[in-house]
């Protein structure tokens, strides 16, 4: 009987064991272990490059991004042929309709020429700047954290002007609202 | 012993809830050169093909696929096959790949034995919800003698040496 009962015990054992490293290689090839891979986690850094950068709007003035330090900026890489981001894109209008009086400043960077995001931000009634970055946001995007240059890519910078929040793709919408709350 | 099973999958599921934690959020996405892999192969002396093997999950845009080739020129603009249509709001009815695009590409002027580079450009987008840019690649075959054998498909981006991929 003493001997079953290790046999059983061992046995258990061994069962949990097995599941353990099936599940961390699980875990491993699903994720990667504390990282995406997705996206450098940049968080908490100086996002000082991004607020040395000046690029056209629509109208073909520079705009400087540096004139929105000390708000809680939202910038948003995209494009016109980026179906993904023109769909995620009305809730920004909202969130800067809302939250825009409270100091928070929405700005999109287009890889794109300025004739189609003129046209797409006039369909969508776009309430915030569309800067013209062209492909060569996409090495921009990429200096950001944004590994695979793909779109859309959106990089949250705090009131002091720091990189709170990276991601690649589209943002689900309680998302984003809490973490604008969390920082205006 | 169902009890004992049971409680190890509870284990299991938890240990992968764990370390997988950010990927519930963001699935792991493909370099673009491997979502899409580009290959071409020399069919004739007077033909290569292109293709590209598109990982599940991932598409390409027909309008956006461009071929060249050098030093020789097309023969003739290349045939693509049916895509799938999507119906963008924006752009209107788009046709769309998935899975394995070959498009063959008629030379004119072509020689035995001579190198041939065919550039493609092309753009697509994952299910998941992002678009990548435009990529260009390049690829370089040997063109066969005539009635001789077709030469190996030739990869742009060789295969990742990777237990999981």
């Amino acid at each position: 009987m003493p001997h079953l009962f290790k046999t059983r015990r061992t046995s258990t054992w061994l069962a949990f064991a097995l599941a353990g490293v099936l599940a961390l290689c699980a875990g491993l090839y699903f994720g990667g272990i504390g990282e995406d891979g997705n996206v450098t986690d940049l968080r908490g850094k100086d996002a000082a490059m991004l607020f040395g950068l000046a690029l056209p709007d629509t109208s073909g003035r520079e705009q400087s991004i540096g004139q929105w330090k000390g708000k809680v900026l939202v910038v948003n890489f995209w494009a016109t042929w980026c179906l993904p981001c023109r769909d995620e894109m009305p809730e920004f209008v909202k969130a800067q309709r809302a939250f825009g009086g409270r100091g928070l400043q929405f700005v999109g960077i287009a890889v794109d020429d300025v004739g189609k995001v003129k046209d797409f931000a006039a369909e969508l009634g776009l309430n915030y700047p569309a800067l013209i970055g062209g492909f060569g946001a996409i090495e921009l995007s990429k200096s950001l954290g944004n590994r695979l240059g793909a779109l859309p890519f959106t990089v949250i910078v705090d009131r002091s002007g720091r990189v709170n929040h990276t991601h690649l793709g589209p943002i689900k919408e309680a998302d984003l609202n809490a973490i604008i709350m969390q920082l205006l | 012993m169902n009890f004992r099973i049971t409680r190890a999958l509870a284990f299991a599921a938890v240990l992968v809830a764990l370390s997988s934690n950010r990927a519930t959020a963001e699935p792991k996405l493909l370099e673009p050169e491997r979502a899409f892999a580009y290959s071409v192969q020399a069919v004739d002396a007077k033909t290569v093909e292109a293709r590209f093997a598109i990982a599940s999950g991932y598409y390409l845009y027909r309008e956006k696929l461009k071929f060249t080739v050098e030093p020789v020129a097309l023969a003739s603009a290349p045939a693509f096959p049916p895509g799938a249509l999507k119906d963008d709001e924006f752009f209107g009815n788009v046709e769309t790949y998935r899975g394995q695009l070959a498009v063959r590409l008629p030379l004119d002027g072509a020689l035995p034995g001579l190198k041939v580079t065919v550039r493609a450009e092309s753009q697509g987008c994952a299910d998941a919800g992002v678009c990548y840019p435009p990529q260009v690649q390049h690829v370089t075959v040997v063109l066969p003698a005539p009635g001789g054998r077709p030469g190996a498909p030739v990869a742009a981006t060789p295969a990742k040496k990777s237990w999981f991929n």
